[in-house]
């Protein structure tokens, strides 16, 4: 997948995220506290943790969607809040779980919305291209002209990939990016984020399938759903005990070489 | 479903046949026949009337673009807003309190009520939507408010108007129907009117693309760079002043609103910046062509062209919606 159109267009900037802590709603329980960590361009992290753990709440909060309830989030120099929406839309590309479609508009179309509000030194034309470039990338460039209303929930997730990556923004936000989608496409995705890595871009994407966390990314940052989390290289976070213990089901893993395979002993259950 | 790229240049050129054929025929339709009137018939009557249906429906179908796209509700018409029980109940005040025959009593009434209802659902969303402070996303109530305000002052007008319905001596009765229905006859305030459309227009037209973006969500909005919360104002004040003034012009006229954006949708214009504008000339050649039905239908008597446009909108919505339905 080295044809994937990669045109970033700011430079790339670490993360920061100090002591944060976060909270399902305003007043709502307690989903992460002192939250830390550091993430630097050109590394893959993936972010995990069981249902309700606050995968897309810390997501949409590293997005600028949300305020943290403590704790500071910074991009680069500046405290995430005092960035302006307009430069942040060129720093960080946020691919949400559910989109709304309520008016036709082709995959194309779709795509371009991200390319035109975020490049306006593109020519219709060129933004055009650009966005079927990303759809071929994600192998939907056939339905380019289709209505996106009339596409499966896999493709439709393939069309929201390739708005994210043709916004251009070094920083992806996925928010399960392989939901929907088949084996022959997630294994698709996993060249693409390291081409995009490769070319200087940050991942940050919350999954739920252990292997594939292991096979796409260079780092893991895993919530227990109790406000604790590990974070680190993925050696060091998808390991037995720290995911047995988030996940509150036996966790075995097989290594191989280099690689590792993840599996749940359905046969035991932890208490 | 294959999308076409938008026919714009077909349908500039048919824009630029449709408006003035509608002008003409508007103009040549006569309760005495057809002809070319003379002189003070045309002048005083005829172009005034022709001129305030055009500014009408076209203020009614850019209203209803602007609220479809801010409630992301294709089924939304101008009137969620409030703004025609508002002009209605301004109307029938005018009617039931002042003298008899006082002259444009009932307009300025209207004009006063649709000012009235649009500042209230104006105030009430402008207040909703500014609560998160700096301007992102936060809880932020957004389309859901828009209606609830919108069917709360409606109601709230409705109730009025049942009252004075009730209370309405025979002949009152006879112009509160007539208002409540819409009408064009005697409407010849046509450049106030068309003033507010054009104002509209430019006000949204600009940020056209911005109300594309945030029909897919608010949140996907934000992370492109739109600020939200004050394109959706800007729409919802263009779509209130578009409306206030063609109801304060003409009365209640349905579907107008409602269809008028979806026709244009169905011709391939789904982009809002071609959408808006495309929608203010359908809506307008539409309701020109209405109001000649229906002030020729049963000459010398007229209908009231509420009753045509719903005549024609009422089948073609349904037929919409059950190609809406059968395309899932």
């Amino acid at each position: 997948m080295s044809a994937a159109p990669i045109r970033l267009n700011a430079s790339p900037v670490p993360l920061h995220l100090r002591d944060v802590a976060l909270r399902a709603g305003n007043a709502g329980r307690q989903l992460v506290s002192a939250l830390s960590l550091s993430i630097e361009p050109g590394q893959r992290w993936a972010l995990l943790g069981p249902n309700g753990a606050g995968k897309s709440t810390l997501l949409s909060a590293v997005a600028g969607l949300s305020t943290t309830a403590a704790g500071e989030i910074r991009l680069g120099e500046r405290a995430l809040s005092q960035w302006p929406a307009r430069e942040l839309a060129r720093q960080r590309a946020w691919c949400p779980q559910f989109w709304l479609d309520p008016f036709p508009a082709s995959g194309w179309e779709t795509v371009a919305c991200a390319v035109v509000a975020t490049q306006p030194d593109l020519s219709a034309a060129q933004a055009e291209l650009l966005a079927r470039d990303w759809l071929k990338g994600f192998d939907v460039g056939a339905l380019a002209d289709n209505d996106v209303r009339t596409l499966s929930g896999g493709e439709r997730q393939r069309v929201a990939l390739a708005t994210a990556c043709a916004q251009g923004a070094p920083l992806l936000l996925l928010d399960e990016p392989t939901a929907h989608l088949d084996w022959a496409h997630q294994v698709l995705l996993q060249p693409l984020l390291s081409a995009w890595s490769a070319a200087g871009g940050t991942v940050f994407a919350a999954v739920h399938d252990l292997n594939m966390a292991w096979n796409f990314a260079t780092h893991a940052l895993l919530l227990d759903g109790q406000g604790g989390f590990v974070a680190g290289t993925r050696e060091e976070v998808l390991q037995a005990a720290p995911l047995s213990h988030a996940y509150a089901v036996p966790v075995s893993v097989l290594e191989e070489g280099d690689a590792r395979w993840f599996r749940v002993d359905l046969s035991a259950r932890r208490d | 479903m294959i999308l076409k790229p938008p026919p714009l240049a077909a349908a500039l050129l048919l824009a630029g046949v449709c408006v003035p054929a509608a002008l003409f025929i508007g103009l040549m339709a006569g309760s005495s026949g057809w002809g070319w009137p003379q002189g003070d018939i045309l002048w005083l009557i005829r172009l005034p009337r022709v001129l305030s249906a055009f500014g009408t429906g076209a203020g009614l179908a850019l209203a209803g673009a602007l609220i479809q796209l801010v409630t992301r509700n294709p089924l939304a018409d101008p009137y969620v807003l409030g703004v025609s029980s508002g002009a209605s109940v301004g109307a029938l005040l005018a009617l039931m309190l002042l003298p008899a025959g006082l002259f444009l009593a009932p307009e300025l009434g209207a004009v006063l009520g649709a000012l009235a209802a649009t500042s209230l659902a104006f105030l009430f969303t402008w207040r909703a939507m500014g609560k998160s402070g700096d301007g992102r996303i936060g809880n932020q109530p957004g389309t859901v408010v828009v209606l609830l305000v919108g069917v709360m002052i409606g109601a709230a007008c409705g109730a009025a108007v049942s009252f004075m319905l009730a209370i309405a001596n025979d002949q009152q009765l006879r112009s509160l129907v007539f208002w409540l229905l819409g009408d064009l006859n005697g409407a010849s305030l046509w450049w106030p009117l068309w003033a507010a459309v054009g104002i509209a227009l430019l006000l949204a037209w600009p940020r056209a693309r911005e109300l594309d973006w945030l029909t897919r969500g608010d949140a996907w909005a934000w992370t492109l760079g739109v600020p939200v919360a004050k394109r959706r104002r800007l729409a919802i004040l263009a779509a209130c002043i578009a409306t206030g003034a063609a109801v304060a012009t003409a009365g209640s006229i349905g579907f107008v609103g409602l269809v008028a954006p979806h026709i244009v949708r169905l011709v391939g214009l789904r982009h809002a910046r071609a959408l808006l504008p495309f929608s203010v000339v359908f809506g307008g050649v539409f309701l020109v062509l209405a109001d000649t039905v229906a002030r020729t239908l049963i000459a010398p008597a007229q209908l009231p062209v509420g009753v045509v446009s719903a005549a024609v909108g009422v089948p073609l919505f349904l037929f919409l919606l059950l190609r809406r339905s059968q395309a899932r």
